[in-house]
């Protein structure tokens, strides 16, 4: 039987799904979990076995989308759902690009084998396939964005544009931080619209000159750019601004999805890798601007070829360079975090695009193709040495389980303190706070038990706990997120104070939690 | 008075001699008189023709109330009377009483001579008289086989029974078991109701976006290029009928006549049929009364209930000539081209497509806000949405106008349904029912918006009703048409015909329900909407009004009328008086489903333009 090109990369893709399954449950196995795919599991057991009102959770929990990948793998597992979704939706990348790659490089395998070698070992793709976490979605959805951007230039059809606007609202729904790369696409829409017009001026510059003299050019030129402007943002726009709204109406506040801890993830992470990088012995600072553009080639050389390649196609280059002024925007907008690996991945894939739909142009390809070779080759070096030398714990972290092989020790005191309530007895419950205890919450069997603030009697049980539940999960001092919960170690002698019929007793102690048992005096 | 009608106009200077030989030879071709001719295809006016007989001594005379004798007018035919533009009526002191145009007709008056073996006597007519009366005489055969034709052969496939016995079993057992399940839990009723409605909202935004997304992906696919036009050779090109059914459109005229003298295609060869109900005296009165030739032939419509276009147009099949056939409203401006380009595309076409929509679009889009609306509209339904429909090869719902057929197979299929009100959406979807295809091409015809918010409803009740009636027709046996059409069409056919009617009625429920949400009581119905019901909800209202408007922004690229773009965020209000016009034809349905909603034309203030493609 012999099988379409196609067929085969679909065979390959599946391979390298399996590949990333077993990594990803080999990492799970050494015990390797990051704060998102906990966070995750957290909401996913909070939807499907909790007591409550759900909605907020179901609906405010961001990111939005990978969050619903996470839930619909769920009922394998709900532990490993994260992995699978990460490790099925970076081999979907892979046959995206490399069905992409065979439709334009015809009759050429080179490229599609240095991305299977770049999917198989580069430690990043790895990373994104087996941690769980949602690089993997917004790596596909800037992929399809630029890519649907690219094939626009060329057909000039709504059908791409439009493609493009809906991978960008996905992207946005994927890591709210790409909404500001919409900044840097309004001067080059008016460069794209310029282009389009049918002028016999062929010099951008003079073209904008001749445009802008002629009332019926300047009309058209305004109201094509308008429509491009609407056509491409509109979705982004009105998605963003509808969940604004929705999160003013059920959590009485507009960016509730990125502020609140209990709606995403980064707000804690953030704090906690910003003060670990400034409380570390040598002081890190934060890449400096210029450096960042810097680290990026670095990371992916591959990226010069690309640019290289488009040097002849003035917007076409000029889109390509559109992530770097986002980068280092970022960069300058959250100055006091580190690039994670997501931002520096993006390029790597805009690389790939890049080759898909060039590289066949280029005449010389005996000496392009080693030059490539080596390039990736390099890549997988730079990949590691990112990973091992980043500033970011989970993702050194991940690096680190990886290559030593030995048993991740970073959840165990959650692990004990998830232990040790699942061992209580079966009718008894426990207040707790998500905003900071989700790990706890999702490593418990029975999360009815629990008493969380997504449910309407959490107030009331802040107040009178001893009318809701047996234990009180108390952060200490020492748990570097107490100041984001009413749960700390003033909550205690407050309530003593409101009734002090009741006694609170220490069961369980941590460096971080402290389990009270609510005893009844009266 | 020995010289002859051709002689005499030609003498007048109203027909050249160059004319008159076109005209001779083009009769012999044809079968058709001279004057027929010469009164239909662009050479005399009706004015200079009445004036060049009456200086010559011949009285027109007021035909319409003569007396008849049903024998003598058995002797005839309709065709060959309407071709000769004379009726022989009675006879009286032996001698037959004869209506002619032109009374020097010497084969009429030799037929009367052979026929009835007396002398005519002659009163000399107008011709849209004479059209008249012969057709409200003579037309009665022909237009009950209009009316009961596809009745009489496809009975399952016509719309004279609009429910039938299973289908009201099912409406109203439905509506018990709805009954039964509010009366049994409130709740749980309204929650399966509310998730059933939400989802079947949600599968039917999603699939038209995707049927956009399909449809805008070849926007730049030419299916017939310039050069192919200009590669046909006029004088291989077959007849080709053109039908205008009308009504009351006596404003129109004029501009029909230019827009029907722009198109790109032999005099001759065109069969252009404009076909007047039988009490239209207005347009019949418009037409007698132009200054300049007419290119069209009349045919008039005898009284006969259902009064509707598919009647009319199926009654000037009868008539008509042509290998493909196309039907122009009166206000239409197809590109200049639009026939040879039909033409072409059959060509490449294989056997099995028998049929070639154009797109619709207005020339009056920015004449006010429901015009600017309704280009959105049509943009986005032409432009994308049947392109997209084509790709996927589910059933098309032919637009009112610019459908060009082969006339043998649109005779085949039994032509189009008397008492179904949007017969083209029918024929679509029957003609896919039988095997055959129809195709999508790169030209449009221009129409005129509806200006005015009544007879906006009015039109769109129509046509909603006309969904109705199609789908309720079409699903008189679901595993039937899932065998004829296959899965994909079937469900094709749910989503865009039985969608369509169903979301408009259900819209204003829903937006009632959210408006009562927000407004008034919180609680009472929340506990209709457990979190993921209510979360589905929000889901949809925000997701689904936002594609919706956004596939509606989509539709102005093609046609680069960017201005329009913005006015896609006021769909939700269109969609509104689309309700309104879904309960109208839903009422309709029930009380006078055959009642054809008259949509009143030439109310747009705006000049139009000829389209010329060069």
């Amino acid at each position: 039987m012999i099988i379409s090109k196609s067929q085969f990369l679909f065979i390959v893709a599946v391979m390298l799904a399996a590949y990333y399954m077993v990594v990803g449950v080999y990492m799970n196995h050494w015990g390797y979990y990051n704060q998102e795919s906990i966070f995750y599991i957290e909401k996913t057991k909070i939807i499907f076995e909790g007591l409550g009102n759900r909605i907020k959770v179901m609906g405010l929990t961001a990111p939005l989308l990978p969050f619903y990948c996470a839930i619909i793998f769920s009922s394998i597992s709900t532990f490993l759902a994260p992995v699978i979704a990460s490790a099925l939706g970076t081999a979907a990348l892979f046959y995206i690009i490399t069905s992409a790659m065979n439709t334009r490089i015809k009759n050429d395998d080179f490229y599609v084998c240095m991305v299977a070698i770049l999917f198989f070992f580069h430690p990043g793709m790895l990373y994104v396939a087996t941690s769980g976490k949602a690089i993997y979605l917004v790596l596909i959805f800037f992929f399809l964005f630029f890519f649907n951007l690219l094939k626009f230039y060329r057909s000039n059809t709504t059908f791409h544009v439009s493609l493009a606007s809906m991978s960008l609202v996905t992207l946005i729904f994927c890591d709210y931080k790409f909404i500001w790369i919409c900044l840097f696409f309004i001067p080059l829409v008016l460069a794209i619209t310029l282009q389009s017009l049918n002028l016999g001026e062929k010099e951008s510059i003079f073209r904008l000159f001749l445009s802008f003299n002629s009332p019926s050019l300047r009309r058209k030129l305004v109201g094509k750019t308008f429509a491009i402007y609407i056509i491409l943002f509109i979705l982004p726009i009105a998605s963003v601004i509808s969940y604004k709204l929705l999160n003013l109406t059920h959590a009485s506040d507009l960016d509730y999805f990125i502020e609140s801890p209990y709606a995403t993830w980064n707000v804690l992470v953030d704090k906690l890798n910003y003060d670990m990088s400034t409380a570390a012995t040598n002081y890190q600072l934060p890449d400096l601007s210029i450096l960042v553009s810097v680290r990026v080639i670095y990371f992916c050389p591959l990226i010069l070829v690309a640019i290289y390649l488009f040097r002849e196609s003035t917007y076409q280059a000029l889109t390509i360079l559109t992530p770097f002024a986002f980068v280092e925007f970022l960069h300058i907008k959250y100055d006091k975090l580190f690039l994670t690996y997501e931002y520096y991945l993006i390029f790597l894939i805009l690389a790939l695009l890049c080759l898909i739909f060039k590289a066949k142009t280029v005449k010389n390809q005996k000496l392009f193709k080693p030059i490539v070779f080596i390039v990736v080759l390099m890549q997988l070096y730079t990949g590691y040495i990112f990973l091992s030398k980043s500033f970011i714990h989970d993702e050194k972290s991940f690096i680190t389980t990886l290559i030593n092989r030995k048993p991740n020790t970073d959840q165990n005191e959650i692990m004990e303190v998830s232990a040790y309530i699942n061992s209580l007895p079966k009718n008894s419950h426990v207040l707790m706070d998500d905003a900071i205890a989700y790990p706890i919450a999702a490593f418990t069997d029975d999360i009815k038990r629990l008493t969380l603030p997504y449910q309407n009697v959490f107030l009331s049980a802040i107040e009178t706990p001893y009318h809701y539940d047996d234990y009180i999960l108390v952060a200490t001092p020492k748990n570097p997120f107490t100041g984001y919960t009413q749960l700390n170690n003033k909550y205690i002698p407050l309530i003593r104070v409101v009734n002090s019929g009741v006694n609170y007793k220490r069961v369980f102690e941590t460096d971080c939690w402290i389990l009270y048992k609510i005893i009844a005096i009266q | 008075m020995s010289i002859s009608i051709p002689e005499l106009l030609v003498n007048d200077g109203f027909i050249t001699p160059g004319d008159q030989e076109k005209i001779k030879k083009f009769s012999e071709k044809s079968g058709m008189s001279y004057v027929k001719i010469a009164l239909n295809f662009g050479y005399i006016s009706r004015k200079n023709y009445d004036r060049s007989l009456s200086n010559a001594g011949y009285h027109f005379a007021p035909i319409r109330e003569e007396a008849f004798d049903p024998e003598v007018l058995k002797k005839v035919e309709l065709k060959f009377a309407n071709d000769h533009v004379a009726l022989p009526l009675r006879i009286e002191n032996n001698r037959v009483i004869t209506l002619m145009t032109d009374p020097t007709n010497q084969l009429f008056l030799d037929f009367i001579r052979f026929t009835f073996d007396m002398e005519p006597e002659v009163i000399v007519a107008y011709d849209l008289d004479i059209t008249w009366l012969s057709h409200k005489l003579l037309g009665q055969k022909y237009v009950k086989a209009s009316v009961y034709e596809l009745l009489r052969r496809d009975p399952k496939s016509s719309a004279s029974i609009t429910f039938t016995t299973p289908q009201l079993v099912f409406i109203f057992s439905l509506l018990a078991i709805i009954a039964i399940g509010m009366v049994l839990s409130f709740k749980n009723t309204s929650i399966i109701i509310n998730v059933i409605i939400s989802m079947f909202f949600l599968v039917a935004i999603i699939f038209k976006l995707f049927l956009a997304l399909v449809g805008s992906r070849f926007e730049l696919h030419q299916a017939v290029t310039k050069e192919e036009v200009h590669h046909i050779v006029d004088a291989e090109l077959p007849p080709y009928t053109v039908l205008l059914p009308v009504y009351k459109e006596d404003k129109l005229i004029k501009k029909l006549i230019w827009n029907l003298q722009s198109l790109d295609y032999p005099r001759e060869q065109l069969d252009v049929k404009l076909l007047i109900e039988e009490d239209d005296d207005k347009t019949l009165q418009a037409v007698q009364n132009l200054d300049f030739p007419a290119v069209f032939e009349v045919i008039v419509v005898p009284f006969h209930m259902p009064k509707t276009k598919p009647k009319a147009c199926n009654y000037g099949l009868h008539f008509s000539r042509g290998k493909y056939l196309t039907i122009y409203d009166a206000e239409d401006i197809p590109d200049t081209d639009q026939l040879k380009k039909v033409i072409a595309l059959f060509a490449k076409l294989p056997e099995h497509y028998i049929c070639i929509q154009s797109a619709l679009n207005y020339f009056n889009r920015n004449e006010n806000f429901l015009t600017r609306m309704f280009t959105l509209e049509y943009s986005y339904w032409f432009d994308y949405m049947l392109p997209g429909l084509d790709t996927l090869d589910i059933p098309i719902p032919l637009g009112g106008t610019s459908n060009h057929f082969k006339m043998d197979a649109l005779i085949e299929l039994g032509a189009w349904d008397p008492f179904n009100v949007t017969e083209d959406a029918d024929l679509g979807v029957r003609a896919y029912a039988k095997g055959y295809k129809v195709a999508i091409i790169n030209s449009t015809t221009y129409e005129e918006a509806n200006n005015d918010p009544i007879n906006w409803i009015r039109q769109r009740s129509r046509w909603i009703k006309g969904y109705m009636q199609t789908y309720l027709v079409h699903m008189r046996n679901p595993v039937g048409l899932v065998k004829k059409i296959g899965w994909k069409g079937f469900m094709g056919f749910n989503f865009f015909i039985g969608a369509t009617s169903a979301t408009f009625l259900v819209y204003p429920l829903l937006l009632a329900i959210f408006i009562c949400y927000l407004v008034f009581d919180f609680s009472t119905i929340r506990s209709l909407f457990p979190d993921w019901v209510l979360f589905m909800a929000i889901f949809n209202l925000m997701v689904g009004n936002i594609l919706m408007i956004y596939v509606n922004m989509m539709a102005v690229f093609k046609r680069r009328y960017f201005e329009l773009i913005l006015f896609a965020i006021a769909n939700p209000v269109y969609w509104l008086m689309h309700s309104a016009a879904a309960y109208m034809g839903l009422y309709q349905l029930i009380t006078n489903p055959f009642y054809w909603e008259k949509t009143h034309h030439g109310l747009s203030k705006v000049n139009n333009p000829t389209n010329v493609v060069k």
